[in-house]
């Protein structure tokens, strides 16, 4: 366990390049330059410039997400706990509001509500390594508070709280789905954890030690495959199954690119329509699933998320197939809808043609 | 989730409990499963006696279970309801630790901690140990201190203390005889028992009596809900030379939920729940308080037939009193013999002048009661009513007894 913990986490540190690439929303340029605003200090404006996105799109949970870090940004701590708050009630499967209320709340030296929180975004996606190192950290600060009870020693000179890392933009605002750590580039993560001096063994001790994360028990996602699967994970609705029209540099493909286009829009008709044995058929054998899962284990998460939903849409856009003899590309935007969840990301299937059939060996997210 | 997850960061920590908790007959935890019922609503509900002690347990016995996500999730409850009980908080803190490292010990602090405040985990240890112990070797069923020979069924309550477990056992008394009701941790001198002098920190050892019940309004907070003063020094105590006084049950003060084994300066020490329980329960003057280095647990049956020898000698004393015979009176007595400052020869007109009362009439001992304090020597702890036939009053009288040889002689005697 103690190794899968530590395999886990590394590669999921790893994987945070990869994870920044892909996102990209349907509103991809209004997102980031409000991001970019907000790291050039331009705060106010970048306030300005997501009301107004807001006011269109009132429901819009990456954007609501990008206010409340910039009401924290800008020392708004009631306004950006409160829009946070509302998130986590609205999207309660999304792991980053709660994840960043509690970096509000452990801020406030609140680290009950903090630890309250962060189980809470752990309980949504137990593989969400920056909530987990969070909540490391506000467990050894808790301890800490516990044990100068205990001891009734004088806790006038309180160490420093940990620094929590915030978490800058919803990796996948729909929610559902494994994820490598959302953006912990340098750029995104205001602070990187700062060990309370009086609370944590040394730091390799902790990495080495902790052998209980549930992430490892319950959740094992290698970074890579993990974008991979995070976008299946979302939801679509039978609305979908109206594949969006051809981008025009796949309309002139050959046969072969008009049979990959197929089984692309097969394989998205049968998500949405929740057709779960075709939707997986559509995956080849050598289809390597997230992580350390087995196909098996892969296959069976894949029919709960899907039969989970009430109703699910995808729509497939600006769909680009090159084909290299049995070998294709399919790369499109893939906008999703399940309930009140919509989410647009670009995704790159790679399939392969065998006994006649085009199949998908691997999916991911991002260009 | 969680539930499926086994905290392996706890498990030496389970392995020091278990070995101390998990092997204790199931009767020691007949207390946890009632609190099952109280506990779950962490509501501001008034802590109820030996609730807090039962919640701790509770957590204990799941982290042996390898339980840790609800053993975490009971000690926050439990540290949100009394931040103030240091033992839950310690606790508290190993289990949160266990999530993300190896705890290895009850207590796993810090370096700077540990070094910083050393004395006091070392009695959070003791302390956990002690409760432990007290709940896992527990009387066995019908069992009764070997001090109470003979209670009478006016008196409705008695106390023993058992300083070895730091534990205050607390019985119901009718005419069936003795039973066990509740027992507290409790917490006893710092330089522990056998109390001697003014100033010693130690709580005294012997047979007592609650002699009031003091106002909590007149009381430093220090003292907690409230304080039940016994007397010590006893008449032996006395005729030891034994000094100090101001020997109370009392509970903590606000900043301490329970304080550790040793820490008073000879006062018996509860928690405050624990406290208020006992003092709506026991009666000023007649409930006996026995404070024992470590309590002998005799078969409530056979207790009666211990006592049958002294029991002899009292009516022996009684017939000698019936008979009028100064002489035969007086050999029940020591030559050291004193009432309330009176040596033997000023309290014989005393003697003297009650049986020239009673002309000839049969005294009748009621309710009577003989705690037994063998230490050095053997001694009989005595209270009855003193009634002659024909009249409907008597005197209440306190007796205590030396065993000198096979002979019971009496030390002092006075009314109450």
């Amino acid at each position: 366990m103690k190794n899968t913990k530590s395999t886990v986490l590394f590669a999921l540190r790893c994987g945070v390049v990869a994870a920044s690439l892909v996102l990209s929303v349907a509103h991809a340029d209004d997102y980031t330059e409000v991001s970019q605003m907000v790291r050039a200090g331009k705060l106010a404006e970048a306030l300005a410039k997501a009301d107004q996105y807001l006011s269109s799109h009132p429901k819009d949970a990456q954007m609501r997400f990008l206010k409340g870090v910039i009401l924290r940004e800008s020392g708004k701590t009631p306004e950006a706990i409160a829009s946070f708050v509302r998130l986590t009630e609205d999207y309660p499967e999304l792991p980053e509001p709660y994840n960043n209320l509690a970096v509000l709340y452990a801020a406030q030296g609140q680290y009950d509500k903090a630890r309250t929180a962060l189980e809470m975004s752990i309980r949504t996606n137990p593989s969400y390594s920056t909530a987990h190192e969070n909540l490391g950290d506000v467990y050894a600060k808790l301890a800490s508070q516990a044990y100068n009870k205990a001891l009734q020693l004088d806790s006038s000179n309180p160490a420093v709280g940990p620094k929590l890392s915030l978490i800058r933009e919803l990796f996948n605002p729909t929610g559902k789905g494994q994820r490598p750590s959302p953006l912990p580039a340098p750029a995104s993560v205001a602070a990187a954890p700062t060990k309370a001096p009086m609370t944590l063994p040394a730091p390799a001790d902790k990495t080495a030690q902790t052998p209980t994360k549930p992430a490892s028990a319950s959740a094992p996602v290698a970074p890579a495959s993990a974008a991979a699967s995070a976008a299946p994970a979302a939801s679509a609705t039978a609305t979908a199954a109206k594949p969006a029209p051809a981008s025009p540099a796949a309309a002139e493909g050959s046969a072969a690119t008009k049979e990959v286009e197929a089984a692309v829009r097969n394989w998205a008709v049968a998500w949405a329509a929740k057709d779960v044995k075709t939707y997986l058929s559509a995956y080849g054998e050598d289809f390597v699933p997230a992580g350390s899962m087995s196909r098996s284990a892969w296959e069976e998460e894949r029919r709960k998320r899907i039969t989970g939903k009430a109703s699910i849409s995808v729509k497939l856009e600006n769909l680009q197939t090159t084909v290299d003899g049995n070998k294709a590309t399919a790369k499109f935007r893939q906008d999703y809808r399940a309930n009140e969840l919509s989410v647009s990301s670009h995704k790159t299937l790679e399939l392969v043609k065998s006994a006649d059939r085009w199949h998908i060996v691997k999916e991911s997210v991002g260009r | 989730m969680s539930g499926a997850l086994f905290f392996r960061g706890l498990a030496v920590l389970a392995c020091v409990l278990a070995a101390q908790t998990v092997l204790a007959p199931a009767g020691a935890w007949a207390k946890t499963s009632r609190v099952k019922h109280v506990a779950p609503p962490p509501v501001a509900v008034p802590e109820s006696d030996g609730v807090a002690e039962a919640r701790l347990i509770e957590v204990y016995r799941l982290i042996g279970q390898g339980k840790g996500r609800d053993a975490l999730d009971k000690a926050t409850q439990l540290v949100e309801d009394l931040p103030n009980f240091q033992l839950a908080q310690l606790v508290y803190g190993d289990l949160l630790n266990a999530r993300t490292r190896q705890v290895r010990t009850l207590g796993d602090v810090p370096a700077d901690l540990a070094q910083e405040g050393s004395a006091t985990l070392a009695a959070l240890r003791e302390e956990s140990q002690r409760r432990i112990r007290a709940l896992r070797e527990r009387p066995a069923a019908g069992t009764i201190p070997s001090q109470f020979l003979a209670l009478s069924p006016r008196i409705r309550h008695a106390i023993a203390v058992d300083a070895s477990r730091s534990r205050l056992y607390l019985f119901e008394n009718s005419a069936a005889g003795l039973n066990l009701v509740a027992d507290y941790y409790i917490s006893l001198g710092k330089a522990g028992t056998a109390k001697s002098a003014e100033g010693d920190q130690r709580t005294p050892l012997g047979v007592y009596h609650i002699t009031s019940n003091l106002d909590p309004k007149t009381l430093k907070e220090f003292y907690g809900s409230g304080a039940l003063p016994i007397n010590y020094p006893n008449i032996l105590d006395t005729r030891r030379g034994k000094t100090g006084g101001g020997i109370w049950l009392h509970g903590a003060p606000p900043n301490q939920f329970a304080r550790p084994p040793l820490a008073t300066d000879g006062c018996v020490v509860l928690a405050n729940p624990d406290l208020e329980h006992i003092i709506r329960t026991v009666e000023i003057q007649s409930t006996p308080v026995v404070i024992a280095p470590q309590l002998e647990w005799v078969e409530r049956q056979s207790i009666r037939a211990q006592g049958r020898p002294f029991e002899d000698v009292l009516h022996a004393w009684r017939n000698a009193k019936t008979s009028g015979d100064l002489n035969q009176i007086l050999a029940f007595y020591t030559p050291d013999f004193t009432s309330n400052g009176k040596t033997l020869q000023q309290w014989t007109s005393t003697l003297k002048a009650e049986l020239s009362k009673l002309q000839g009439r049969t005294i009748q001992l009621k309710d009577v009661s003989y705690l037994r304090w063998t230490d050095a020597a053997d001694t009989m702890v005595v209270t009855f009513g003193e009634v002659a036939d024909g009249t409907s009053t008597g005197w209440s009288k306190r007796q205590y007894w030396m065993r000198d040889g096979n002979q019971w002689k009496i030390f002092f005697e006075g009314t109450l």
